[in-house]
């Protein structure tokens, strides 16, 4: 494709772009506020792209948040309780959150679709209320005293940290996707008897998918919890994970970058700048629901396709001095 | 024995409301295979606004319940005509949808009524004496209510020209259509109904326990357990489920304190879910 | 001999699919295995394969007992087979069909694919090179980037039976492989068996189309769920049983 010269290098460049402004930033704005919402916006993100990894492979987590509340509780409780610093306990909530995802997934990654989302739902309820129910979890109150993971008063380190880490995940996760793995995950996905046929063993990379998944949300739970000053119950339940998956479809469930779009969207705009409605900011991310769902229905990724498609091509027309043809690109 | 009545009487009432509000849902998904997330939150708002109008503005409780109810089958017009019937088959439209709806609610709720947990001014006053025992009468008449609409619901599904029409949905929509079926109208009407009955049910909730912002979610979840027991696609193993949840919920709370019988209550469903995901009524879904 | 059944029996709930079925099939040899709509043939395939277990019966394969081996580990042992309904990964690619088959060899192990080792990356090309080689095989290299859902129902055909082939099995279960297909994609898909037989196949074919038996070296007739009839071709087609199965009872 005559185009092809300069389509290979938008997403390159787009990325290191973007990664170089999000480093440079704390230099240029101070604001702690934005830099917490920042900080918030990439632990999300993560979950978000952890959420959507998932569902590769045709299965809906719908318990996700409640692993990052693993992670964080993990982490959390190993630092109160036993004094274990923050490189230990990190790790601890990721691979709690991992190994929890393997038990959850062994006896339910065999159900179909709809049956595999309710069990999910359910145990995510389950472990809300679980923690909600036991003391040396701190109830409906939450667990404080938690060792932070910087002595400064200052949000910096933390959001380099955080930027670092959500980087390295996004990385991790991209290429589990765009490996083989990810290729037998769509397999099994589109027909899992097909995928049996020539040997992937299906139940298997189920139980895998959702035990990385669970992995890397709990990774950033567990660094979540060496940040914020108390830990609660209502920050990772049924609300926050649908919220998630509405990252995830605002983006575009299809595309890998989709809920890297949609978590900026959908929870840093209305937070960061319209945070002073104060009681009326829920209308503004519903709003952007409503928009999407009418207008977009494949997300805003999908929408970048198509204008990547459409306009890129009569620009590369024009420029090239050919007048604008029909459109080359078959959808 | 008092207890043991307390406990009958609570597990009555709790069915009877999740029967409802349950059934609801149910129209919407085995019909048209809509999976409206927002559900919960038209139960809790619906709750909310008889109280507003009965509690802080002082109607008369019936007359606040049938305009509460008037106004929630009007919503479900509306939202089946806009929301609901251009998703059909799109899951994550629906979802998009149901969330962006649920955060309108419990935001105007917020903002209009207030988020704290309320009780509606009782319906009914005064108690019934049977011999040493004593039975309040509005869980006698939210019962006896419950009762009524459920068999006319019934009515409704398997007698009127309308029931019919949506059995028929339920079982092939495009035979349906075929054979002349105004599958919008019967869509409409059912949307109605099953927020009507929503409302009906949040309203008892909210006059015989409690009102509480988080209801909607809880809800949600006690909805879903109950259709997936159930069994997807059956209405009759709504009513019997829901007698057997309304047991389990009403008892549970003796045995173990707080949160924790919520913990119990799913884990118990979680191993039900394993041993027969189908459910126990209805037909197994691909 | 390579595949070995004997008494296999499968009952969904009151309905017997197949009744004490025995058979065998040698290496190199092409079997047909013909009958009427609903005969159980598409059964005996899944009981093979371990979809679902046999009530009664054992299948062996190449010597060893594979009766209620997971399918994944069946078709690890060397048994291919392309499916009647849903025969292929309709959002992927013709490339992305055939190449996807290729799970099991060359294998890379996981830490292998994940950490994009030299081993995976060579694996990787040698996978590519053959998908394309098997594609050019059955006419399908010019398609090679199209969508599998789009294609047209003969070339989707040709696509299961490249897919299956990627396995590199010893035995080829082939469901209905003529299945809608018109004259010229038949005489092909004829051609490219014989030829897939030539290369060291074992092959086992399911049909309603009689115009599998030429290439048949052995013929078994099954008809709810029950060997009526084993023989050559010419027999078969001149045997009273047999026609009284199609024509009398069920329609092709």
């Amino acid at each position: 494709m005559k185009r092809d010269g300069i389509n290979k290098w938008i997403k390159p460049v787009a990325l290191v772009g973007l990664i170089i402004i999000l480093a440079i930033l704390p230099l240029l704005f101070s604001s702690p506020y934005l830099l917490h919402v920042l900080i918030l916006t990439f632990i999300y993100t993560v979950g978000a792209v952890s959420f959507r990894t998932i569902t590769i492979s045709g299965q809906f987590p719908l318990a996700h948040a409640a692993f990052m509340g693993i992670g964080a509780y993990t982490a959390a409780m190993a630092s109160r309780y036993l004094s274990w610093p923050p490189w230990v306990t990190i790790p601890m909530g990721a691979i709690a959150a991992g190994i929890i995802g393997i038990v959850f997934g062994y006896p339910f990654a065999r159900l179909r679709t709809l049956y595999y989302a309710m069990g999910s739902l359910f145990f995510g309820m389950a472990i809300t209320y679980i923690v909600q129910s036991l003391k040396i979890t701190g109830g409906y109150v939450g667990l404080t005293k938690i060792q932070p993971l910087f002595s400064s008063v200052s949000r910096v380190p933390y959001y380099y940290f955080f930027l670092v880490l959500a980087l390295f995940c996004t990385v991790a996760l991209y290429r589990f996707e765009f490996s083989r793995i990810g290729t037998n995950l769509k397999a099994i996905a589109q027909s899992y008897q097909l995928a049996s046929s020539v040997g992937i063993d299906e139940a298997r990379y189920r139980i895998l998918v959702v035990a990385v998944g669970c992995f890397f949300v709990g990774l950033v739970g567990a660094a979540f919890a060496h940040y914020t000053p108390i830990v609660t119950p209502s920050t990772f339940d049924l609300s926050a994970t649908l919220w998630l998956a509405m990252y995830v479809l605002i983006g575009g469930i299809n595309s890998f970058a989709g809920p890297i779009i949609g978590t900026p969207i959908l929870y840093f705009i209305p937070q960061y700048y319209f945070s002073n409605l104060r009681a009326y900011s829920p209308f503004i991310p519903a709003v952007i629901l409503i928009i999407i769902a009418y207008l977009m229905p494949k997300g805003l990724a999908g929408l970048i396709f198509m204008l990547n498609s459409r306009y890129l091509d009569r620009l590369w027309f024009r420029m090239n001095g050919k007048g604008a043809t029909h459109a080359t690109e078959n959808q | 024995m008092e207890v043991l009545i307390q406990t009958l009487t609570n597990m009555l009432v709790l069915a009877a409301v999740y029967i409802l509000v349950s059934l609801g849902f149910a129209f919407l998904f085995n019909m048209l295979g809509i999976f409206n997330v927002a559900h919960g939150s038209i139960y809790m708002a619906a709750g909310y606004l008889a109280y507003l109008f009965i509690g802080a503005i002082g109607l008369n409780q019936w007359i606040g319940l049938i305009i509460v109810v008037i106004l929630f089958a009007g919503l479900g017009l509306f939202l089946e005509k806009f929301c609901f019937r251009p998703f059909i088959g799109d899951f994550n439209r629906q979802i998009m949808i149901g969330v962006a709806i649920i955060a309108i609610l419990e935001t105007s709720v917020n903002i209009l009524i207030g988020s704290q947990m309320y009780i509606i001014p009782t319906f009914v006053e005064g108690t019934l004496a049977a011999g040493a025992y004593s039975i309040a009468w509005d869980r006698i008449v939210a019962f006896g209510l419950g009762g009524v609409l459920l068999a006319i619901v019934i009515l409704f599904v398997n007698r009127s020209r309308w029931g019919q029409q949506m059995q028929a949905i339920t079982q092939n929509i495009e035979g349906a259509a075929l054979q002349g079926i105004n599958i919008h109208r019967v869509s409409a009407i059912v949307s109605s109904l099953g927020c009507a009955l929503a409302a009906i049910a949040g309203i008892l909730m909210g006059s015989l326990y409690t009102l509480d912002p988080f209801m909607g979610d809880g809800t949600l979840v006690k909805i879903l357990i109950l259709i997936i027991l159930a069994g997807v696609g059956s209405f009759k193993g709504v009513i019997y489920m829901g007698l057997l949840l309304g047991a389990l919920y009403a008892t549970l709370p003796l045995l173990i304190q707080g949160a924790a019988s919520d913990a119990v209550a799913v884990v118990i469903i979680l191993v039900i879910l394993l041993i027969r995901p189908q459910g126990f009524f209805g037909h197994e879904v691909s | 001999m390579l595949l070995k059944i004997s008494d296999l029996t499968k009952q969904f709930g009151g309905l017997t699919a197949v009744n004490k079925f025995d058979m065998q099939v040698n290496q190199g040899e092409i079997v047909g295995l013909i009958g009427p709509n609903g005969a159980g043939k598409s059964t005996i395939y899944n009981l093979i394969t371990g979809v679902y277990p046999p009530n009664r019966g054992r299948v062996i394969f190449n010597g060893k007992d594979i009766t209620r081996m997971k399918p994944h580990r069946v078709a690890g042992l060397g048994i291919g087979r392309t499916f009647q309904l849903n025969p292929l990964f309709p959002d992927f690619t013709v490339l992305q069909n055939v190449s996807a088959s290729f799970h099991l060899h060359p294998h890379s192990s996981l830490f292998d694919i994940y950490f994009n080792t030299p081993t995976y990356r060579k694996n990787e090309s040698i996978i590519r090179e053959q998908s394309l080689k098997i594609l050019r095989l059955v006419g399908l290299e010019k398609v090679k980037d199209d969508l599998a859902k789009n294609l047209p129902h003969g070339f989707q055909k040709m696509l299961g039976v490249a897919r299956a082939l990627a396995t590199q099995p010893k035995l080829l279960l082939l469901d209905e492989p003529l299945g809608g297909m018109n004259p010229s994609e038949i005489e092909f898909s004829l051609n490219s068996i014989e030829k897939m037989r030539q290369q060291g196949t074992t092959i086992m074919i399911v049909e309603h189309n009689m115009q599998i038996l030429d290439l048949c070296d052995r013929v078994i007739v099954i008809s709810f769920g029950q060997k009526i009839y084993e023989g050559l071709p010419q027999e078969v087609r001149e045997n009273k049983e047999v026609i009284s199965a199609y024509f009398g009872g069920e329609h092709a």
